[in-house]
């Protein structure tokens, strides 16, 4: 058992790799085996041109905040206690961006363009959510 | 599409912050004082379009069944105000097509009672496993629409330098056209000093950047020309469309181009594609005496302005400030106070102030001489209308 009390990701047949890769401490997007572009979220074709093939490519986890929100009302009983706190977008240096969390830096010192890298949560036995902490030069 | 559907009557329920009402009471209000603005009976309408639906609002089924409504064109678009404008289409292109003869466009909206699916572990739609459409994602915190309105926004002033304080004009207009008309909410003036100092909701969204949460209903009569001449009223025709916009250049609450979610980052300016409507009604920017818009979070102004338009992009920080606007200014927009003043029925009472300003029944928040008004939304979809 897990007193984790905040929502889990939803696991879907689309998007159990990046799970599973998070478990494993690695960033994984799909990669269109046919033109080489990453995409994210997840999903079975690629938007680009249409192909079928794609592979589950590691990335390298860094990137750029492109924008970032900051909470003080209270929507998640479960989230209470973290407010204010951050959410932010970061766009990877394949291309997608992934929202989560930035962590060890103060919400009045977040700002767009920062450079930031991923890091792994272990925040239940079964689940690894990708978070960010900035750069290191 | 020009001139081939017109607005034959208009109706609203009381607009409220004290949930004493059902959905379909609220509806049947509207319902009856749109009829009786048209000079119509309940058995001229013969097609229903519903936004919003349960558990928001009422079904169409239900609504046609609680009214004795003979229903041959039936039609309900997702539990989401971005639908007013498509739905609004659908009904003047089934009048114009032949499949009703009048279509009530219905929203009754209890906000309220249903608070929980605004942000939260009730936001169901938030749990799409590939986020949700104001990039909610549960597992980060991040939820309700005022949050995407917010990444937004947040993006906006880092790219071009405009600030809470550049955003505060919107609000403040807005609750300047609330304090003139008797059906709105909130009618007591706001100032930049209130606006900076109201709470953050999702940072750096203010308390007063975000709309009303309220129960109310609003009903748009559509008909064809020919039938709206023998209307109690003077038609108010619809002159152009646009649809809603969706795919890669795409965020719902931003310009295309700002780079919100996987919205393909670019620096956007109007094509001919996005400005369709105005070739539709055979009309330009500088013909549109008001414009109105789904304003449940400041930023979709600016959003819109530059959308179609009547700024460039970057600009609208600017632009929106010094009354410009404003009743008497060179746009009135949303001059009924809007979603963020006068109620949230989900942009339905802003297409009801567009025909009542153009029929010149808006007493002291009247725009002068109005003739043609431009509904028009941050997600590209668009109405134009005349007398």
């Amino acid at each position: 058992m897990t007193d984790y009390a905040k929502p889990l990701p939803r696991i879907t047949p689309d998007n159990r790799t990046f799970w599973e890769a998070a478990r494993r401490h690695q960033l994984a997007l799909p990669r269109c085996a046919e033109c080489g572009r990453f995409r994210y979220p997840p999903a079975p074709i690629c938007p680009q041109c249409l192909s079928d093939r794609f592979e589950w490519t590691t990335v390298s986890g860094r990137g750029t905040v492109t924008t970032f929100v900051i909470f003080h009302q209270r929507y998640f009983p479960s989230f209470a206690a973290d407010i204010p706190y951050n959410v932010v977008q970061v766009q990877l240096d394949e291309g997608p961006r992934l929202t989560a969390n930035l962590v060890g830096v103060a919400n009045a010192e977040i700002s767009v363009g920062m450079r930031v890298q991923v890091v792994f949560d272990d925040v239940t036995p079964d689940v690894t959510l990708p978070r960010f902490r900035r750069a290191t030069a | 599409m020009r001139d081939r559907a017109a607005i034959i009557g208009v109706g609203t329920s009381r607009f409220s912050k004290a949930p004493t009402d059902t959905p379909m009471r609220l509806a049947a209000q509207a319902f009856k004082a749109a009829l009786a603005d048209a000079g119509l009976a309940r058995d001229d309408v013969d097609g229903l379009a519903i936004n919003i639906g349960w558990p928001l609002g009422v079904d169409y089924d239900r609504f046609a069944e609680a009214l004795g409504l003979r229903i041959r064109f039936a039609d309900q678009t997702w539990t989401h105000g971005r639908f007013v404008g498509p739905t609004l289409q659908h009904a003047a292109m089934a009048v114009a097509s032949g499949l009703a003869r009048c279509v009530a466009c219905v929203c009754g909206v209890c906000f309220i009672q249903e608070r929980g699916l605004l942000g939260g572990p009730g936001d169901f739609e938030g749990t799409r496993e590939e986020g949700g459409t104001h990039e909610e994602n549960p597992v980060y915190g991040l939820t309700a629409p005022a949050a995407g309105a917010a990444l937004s926004a947040q993006r906006y002033f880092a790219l071009y330098g405009a600030t809470s304080a550049d955003l505060a004009a919107v609000p403040i207009a807005f609750r300047k056209h609330a304090a003139l008309n008797p059906a709105a909410i909130m009618r007591s003036p706001i100032t930049l000093e209130d606006h900076q100092g109201s709470r953050f909701v999702v940072e750096p969204l203010h308390l007063f950047d975000c709309c009303l949460v309220s129960d109310g209903a609003a009903v748009v009569l559509v008909t064809t020309p020919e039938r709206a001449r023998d209307g109690a009223k003077a038609p108010v025709l619809i002159g152009g469309m646009q649809g809603m916009r969706a795919g890669p250049d795409e965020f719902l609450f931003a310009v295309p181009g700002l780079g919100i979610g996987q919205q393909r980052e670019f620096r956007y300016t109007p094509s001919e594609d996005q400005l369709s409507v105005y070739r539709m009604a055979g009309v330009t920017q500088r013909d549109i005496d008001g414009l109105y818009t789904y304003d449940a979070f400041s930023p979709l102004v600016w959003f819109v302005l530059e959308r179609f338009g009547f700024c460039g992009i970057g600009e609208a920080a600017a632009w929106a400030q010094k009354g410009r606007i404003e009743l008497g200014g060179e746009l009135p927009m949303n001059t009924s106070g809007g979603l963020l003043s006068e109620a949230h029925v989900s942009g339905w009472n802003s297409i009801v102030e567009i025909v009542r300003q153009l029929r010149g029944e808006c007493g002291e928040r009247q725009v002068q001489g109005a003739r043609v008004m431009q509904w028009a939304t941050a997600w590209g979809d668009s109405t134009i209308f005349h007398t």
